[in-house]
């Protein structure tokens, strides 16, 4: 089921479709740690949005829309991009890992830990692409 | 600019040779003014290993200023394994102390009657004698030319048994394992009897305007610092992408036969910092400390850790899957002095001959060459290097290696230098860098497969394309050899990613110039284009421009499974962006005139 982003609904339909994709599934199923996105405005964004995912060995443990940008001190990784940024990527106008190398996404974690699971971060861009109905 | 000190090692004469400042203002400095100024030195009939043979050492505009990783030089000449144009840029802090020294180049020429060691001191020049340390290995070597000559603080560029030997792929060391690798530079220097080149010096490095300069570095540094890429590299080295890199399919595997190696979680950046990484290095002014600093498991003393090329070299190219043993077979490699991309490459092509049954027990003085097997390995390193029975074969890099055996067209090179560990089956604008690049098949001119990663830099026009488009991606790489052409002239580390824009404001505020980025992009173009034309001059035609039939064959397995670049296509696309003539390799004279190489376009065209 696809919504249209930036939603509760469409942060809920990627819960629905993580816990439900068997290829991320298999390809996550060592992933452990939780997201924290801030998307910075710009665009048809007009105030800052955060989103928050529990990623856990190939399912998705826990959704926040909006969650207070301090109530999760010490996520595995907090990711910070402009509004058009991150739909483009969502659009698929803008590699993920484009967006990482040339810092278009800000990303503070383990670097390593990235890096070493990089199959894991594309198929989550594919499941987040695949659920966007429509981009506001 | 200051000058460069000439040394002819046979006669012991020196001469301050000041750069003409047409040549300054047009070429700014190390590999692209290296290019100008031995331009009419580099001819077909030039024995690399001669004492005619020029060695310059080059530092650019920007060495020594604490800029964005700007404390390289790099080093030119004629190379031994190619017969073609040699560049090898190497960090550290050497290129700086020269530069404090007074000098923004050493050109050395003739030969000594006896090893010897140059010791730069300011403007002092001693040629001391290096019998006694003639075969000694680099590490030892360095901290013995520096005991004695006694001052703690000087930098020492040294070879090692190799260079001494003429291995074809030596290569010349300095400070704590920064190499100047490719194209066997370390056995034209060993071929001078020159053992050691040490400097020192206390003076300031000269900036056109300081105080500007001082803020566009100051806030260039400030941003490499946060950059993703520069974090990635402090925390996991070069080795970083193993993973991505296996992933796509372009990590060599089993001497570029295969595509997929499941083992490379126990050899990639990852796995070093998380089992045995104590610390980082970083070269002079740099922020972002991409070197390891390592300890085996059981041993106290510190090691250098790998980067990507001798962890795939050493690791997934040979089958071996044991980290250990890559730490201590590129440490080896260093001490004897040897690039460890032809070494890899070189023992990996007597594996694959081995396995097919052309090479047998007999040929190898009964070492039995199993795939991962890192004693046989070790043995071979050490045989290259002493150029001892089969090594002495070895030595000779992978082509010469190949066609002994009557299987060149097995050695995965391109004109004589050994392939690295950029797959372009899986990531195919590889394919133009490595059958185009003035040295051979390079890794670093350009670096495309960082582009085919998914760095794009729009603001110089290269944007992202699949890992897979082929003939549409020429003038992208086009313009990425063009980009990388500024950073060996400056020089400066690819892995600083530093705009176009703010670069052109820190040449133009040390170097007094004002210079557009189209204008900086226009300056790489013409350094890509006399580095050619030397080689044309050197023999080089379209011929040269090919793949190995490997790199042409397709994978069985992993990410790029089945695709093959299509080279032909490709290289004409190339040609036209280029401005190139089909027929004979050579830039066209109107290229060339328009690029003000009038001089050049009369040379090659009549």
């Amino acid at each position: 089921m696809a919504a249209v982003f930036p939603s509760k609904e469409w942060l809920e339909a990627l819960e629905t479709r993580l816990n439900s994709d068997e290829r991320y599934a298999e390809i996550a199923k060592n992933w452990e740690g939780d997201l924290f996105f801030f998307i910075e405005p710009e665009g048809n964004l007009k105030e800052r949005l955060t989103f928050y995912l529990d990623l856990w060995h190939g399912a998705c443990r826990k959704v926040e829309y909006q969650p207070a940008p301090d109530s999760h001190p010490n996520p595995t990784f907090t990711l910070t991009a402009s509004y058009n940024n991150i739909t483009a990527i969502l659009s698929g106008k803008l590699n993920p890992m484009t967006a990482m190398m040339t810092s278009k996404l800000k990303v503070k974690g383990s670097m390593g830990y990235m890096m070493r699971n990089v199959p894991t971060v594309l198929d989550f861009v594919r499941v987040a692409q695949e659920v966007t109905k429509e981009i506001l | 600019m200051q000058p460069i000190l000439k040394i002819n090692l046979t006669t012991a004469q020196t001469e301050e040779y000041i750069v003409p400042e047409r040549w300054t203002r047009d070429f700014l400095g190390g590999a692209s003014l290296a290019a100008r100024i031995l331009y009419e030195y580099l001819t077909p009939d030039l024995d690399p290993l001669s004492p005619e043979a020029p060695l310059l050492f080059m530092t650019g505009p920007l060495t020594g200023t604490s800029g964005p990783t700007t404390g390289r030089f790099v080093i030119c000449g004629k190379s031994p394994a190619t017969g073609l144009w040699a560049e090898s840029n190497i960090g550290g802090f050497w290129g700086p102390e020269l530069r404090k020294a007074g000098y923004d180049g050493l050109w050395i020429t003739g030969k000594a009657s006896e090893p010897v060691v140059l010791w730069l001191n300011g403007n002092r020049l001693e040629v001391r004698p290096a019998a006694h340390l003639w075969g000694m290995e680099t590490y030892t070597a360095q901290e013995k030319v520096k005991e004695e000559i006694g001052v703690k603080s000087a930098r020492v560029c040294v070879i090692g048994p190799a260079g001494e030997r003429g291995v074809l792929f030596a290569s010349i060391m300095c400070d704590h394992g920064r190499m100047a690798g490719r194209t066997g530079l370390g056995a034209v220097m060993g071929s001078k009897n020159l053992k050691a080149v040490a400097v020192h010096g206390e003076g300031e490095i000269p900036v056109f305007d300081l105080a500007r300069y001082k803020v566009l570095r100051s806030e260039a540094n400030r941003k490499l610092r946060e950059d993703n890429e520069a974090k990635v590299l402090r925390e996991l080295g070069t080795a970083s992408a193993a993973n991505y890199a296996e992933y796509l399919g372009a990590m060599p595997v089993k001497y570029f036969s295969r595509g997929s190696f499941p083992a490379v979680d126990e050899v990639s950046g990852a796995k070093m910092t998380e089992s045995i990484l104590v610390g980082q290095s970083a070269c002079q002014g740099c922020v972002i400390a991409c070197g390891r600093v390592v300890k085996l498991p059981g041993e106290s003393v510190k090691r250098k850790g790998p980067e990507h090329e001798t962890m795939v070299g050493f690791g997934a190219n040979l089958l071996n899957d044991n980290l250990p043993s890559i730490v201590a077979l590129g440490e080896l490699c260093d001490r004897y002095g040897m690039d460890t991309i032809s070494t890899s490459n070189t023992i990996g092509l007597a594996f694959s001959l081995y396995e097919k049954g052309v090479i047998t027990k007999e040929d190898t003085g009964g070492i039995e060459l199993n795939w991962g097997d890192v004693n046989a390995i070790e043995q071979l390193v050490r045989l290259t290097a002493s150029r001892q029975g089969f090594g002495d074969l070895l030595a000779l890099g992978s082509k010469r290696f190949g066609a002994h055996f009557g299987a060149e067209e097995e050695a995965v090179q391109v004109n004589g230098l050994e392939v690295a560990y950029h797959d372009p089956r899986g990531v195919s604008g590889m394919a133009l860098s490595y059958a185009t690049s003035p040295r051979g098949a390079c890794h670093n001119q350009s670096d495309y497969f960082f582009v085919d990663w998914g760095h794009s830099r729009e603001e110089i026009g290269i944007e992202f394309m699949d890992r897979h488009a082929q003939a549409e991606k020429a003038a992208n790489v086009a313009r990425h050899q063009n980009w990388r052409s500024v950073d060996n002239a400056l020089v400066t580390c690819i892995f600083a990613n530093v705009g176009a824009l703010e670069k052109a404001d820190l040449i133009n505020a040390a170097c007094g110039l004002d210079w557009s980025v189209a204008e900086l992009m226009r300056f790489g173009e013409r350094s890509w284009n006399l580095k050619r034309a030397i080689n044309n001059r050197m023999g080089l035609t379209a011929r040269n421009d090919i793949l190995p039939k490997a790199l042409l064959t397709p994978m069985p397995d992993g990410g790029s499974a089945g695709f093959v670049p299509d080279i032909e296509g490709m290289l004409f696309a190339y040609y036209a962006v280029r401005g190139w003539d089909e027929a004979t390799g050579k830039p066209t004279r109107e290229k060339l005139t328009d690029l003000g190489l009038e001089d050049v376009a009369r040379d090659l065209w009549g």
